[in-house]
């Protein structure tokens, strides 16, 4: 009896612990994001590259040229040699997120600031624009 | 040992075997809810009834309306709140409280990019010209 | 004391360049135009995105062969002859017209604000107790269409009164408009029309302001329009595109960007009612 209840006390404390970071880490992913060093995972990019792709979400084709996408604009540069480019993934994403933050004037969507996508959205959409 | 001693002990036995298997389950349902309970707070959607719902959809109409008395209202967040409405109606709460929050931070987003602005400055690209 | 004489002239000059004038604001435009098409003549903005679209210029002049919006002209004449209810007509609300276009919009002094040529169109039905027309669809395209017709080679030349600061006022907000960002996708009209001009979102090109405001009303072919529209009613589409709330059409916001828009084309001969894309 007296094991049990040392048992139900732990998880109480483990659990509570877990929740507890859950909560306090979620308004960091939300700024500044952690970049992940894992390799890229296949789904996770196919998942970026439709929103990426798409013209109702992401819809970066309205203004880069991306692979072989359809009509592709020209406002922002070709998303190409995006790891020379930005070597620390976490710059890129927070370009995505907010590219009024380094440039004012920058004409891009401030896609994260303003909710356009979700924080997982950027996220997958980070791994796939990575990738090119 | 009697019959009887016999019969108590297995009692006992198959009792503290229940309480086991009772306390076995507590721990598992504590757990659970405390898993349950934290996704739902993550979500933000720890209480979704009715008072709830209706609470957040007045913040957003609040927001919308500071938008819109300095010319920053987004273009779906009345939408959005209509929406919220239907769902109320429809018995929906959670999906209310959802779209109700959407457009509060639409509201605030979209007042705050109105009144950062609220001086006018000519770009760079075009200050060059004159 | 030369410290202070010397911050008062920084502030004067400060003050001087953030209050830019209606002619310096134009020419600001212009040279910044002409650094990015160098060979586009003067007169080619009042044809807008095709003065910079050699392949969109091509279709373009194919569908002026046979102009989509001339049963609009047609109607809008007829409107225009036809008496009201009470006898009188267009006619007497404007002795000078129909070639009136290039009047407007100007600045109402008695009423105190910018008057477009629509809302003129509707004081004139207003006063004669017919029914206002709705400013984005529907029946004010043709006789905006016959008026543009009319109005052809006339020179935009819209004026800004000294005399009265409420009309700098007027000017100050719509250029104040032009150049806020606004909606969940952040664009100013200048974000497209003066930094990205020329360049494309997807397939279409961004045109210049000088020359926005010359060929009105139009005909789009696009799915959602295959009509003519008015000037108010592309305003709507282009706040909705970047995802906010549009204005009234022809409440003040969008009569004092109008004015602001439509000094940057003075000089610009009238060719409306247009075709586009």
């Amino acid at each position: 009896m007296r094991k049990m209840v040392r048992l139900v006390s732990t998880l109480v404390v483990i659990t509570s612990a877990a929740w507890l970071t859950a909560c306090s880490n979620k308004p960091v992913t939300k700024q500044e994001p952690a970049a992940m060093a894992a390799p890229s995972d296949p789904k996770i990019v196919a998942a970026g590259k439709a929103i990426a792709t798409g013209r109702s979400q992401g819809n970066c084709l309205a203004c880069h040229m991306i692979e072989d996408g359809e009509s592709p604009g020209n406002i922002g540069p070709p998303l190409i040699a995006m790891k020379a480019r930005f070597p620390d993934k976490a710059k890129l994403r927070a370009q995505i997120w907010d590219a009024t933050a380094a440039n004012p004037e920058s004409a891009m969507v401030p896609f994260g600031r303003f909710k356009v996508l979700t924080d997982d959205e950027i996220d997958k959409v980070v791994e796939y624009i990575w990738t090119l | 040992m009697s019959l009887l001693d016999k019969y108590r002990i297995r009692q006992a036995e198959n009792l503290e075997k229940t309480m086991n298997r009772v306390q076995r389950w507590a721990a598992v349902a504590i757990v659970l809810g405390l898993m349950a309970g934290s996704t739902a707070l993550l979500a933000g959607e720890m209480k979704a009834d009715a008072a709830t719902a209706s609470e957040a959809i007045t913040r957003a109409e609040a927001a919308q309306k500071k938008a819109d008395s300095v010319n920053g209202e987004w273009r779906d967040t009345g939408k959005f709140i209509k929406n919220a409405k239907k769902a109320v109606e429809e018995g929906d709460y959670a999906k209310a409280i959802r779209l109700a929050n959407k457009a509060e931070s639409e509201g605030n987003l979209g007042y705050q990019q109105a009144v950062s602005q609220s001086k006018l400055e000519i770009p760079s690209y075009l200050k060059a010209m004159y | 004391m030369k410290k202070l004489l010397i911050s008062l002239a920084v502030l004067l000059v400060t003050a001087v360049s953030a209050q830019a004038g209606p002619e310096e604001d134009r020419m600001a435009f212009i040279k910044y135009y002409k650094g990015k098409f160098p060979n586009v003549p003067m007169e080619e903005y009042a044809n807008g995105a095709y003065a910079i679209d050699p392949v969109g210029r091509e279709n373009w002049e194919a569908i002026e062969e046979f102009p989509p919006y001339e049963p609009f002209i047609d109607r809008g004449q007829v409107m225009w002859e036809k008496p009201f209810a009470n006898g009188k007509g267009y006619k007497d609300c404007f002795p000078d017209g129909p070639a009136i276009a290039h009047n407007y919009p100007r600045w109402d002094r008695e009423q105190g604000l910018v008057m477009t040529l629509p809302l003129a169109l509707n004081q004139c039905r207003k006063a004669n107790s017919e029914k206002p027309l709705k400013y984005k669809k529907g029946p004010i395209n043709d006789i905006l269409s016959y008026i543009a017709f009319q109005s052809r080679g006339k020179v935009v030349n819209v004026e800004v009164p000294k005399d009265d600061p409420r009309a700098m006022a007027a000017y100050e907000d719509g250029k104040k408009f032009y150049f806020t960002r606004r909606g969940q996708l952040n664009f100013s009209c200048a974000t497209c029309h003066v930094q990205n001009t020329g360049l494309k979102v997807r397939t279409e090109i961004l045109s210049p302001s000088v020359g926005h405001i010359t060929h009105w009303p139009v005909y789009r072919s696009k799915v959602d329009w295959g009509t003519v529209g008015t000037l108010h009613r592309r305003f709507t589409g282009c706040n909705k595109n970047i995802r906010a709330k549009p204005m009234k059409a022809q409440g003040p916001e969008y009569r004092n960007l109008e004015y602001f828009l439509s000094y940057l084309s003075n000089g610009l001969e009238l060719n409306g009612p247009g075709a586009r894309k």
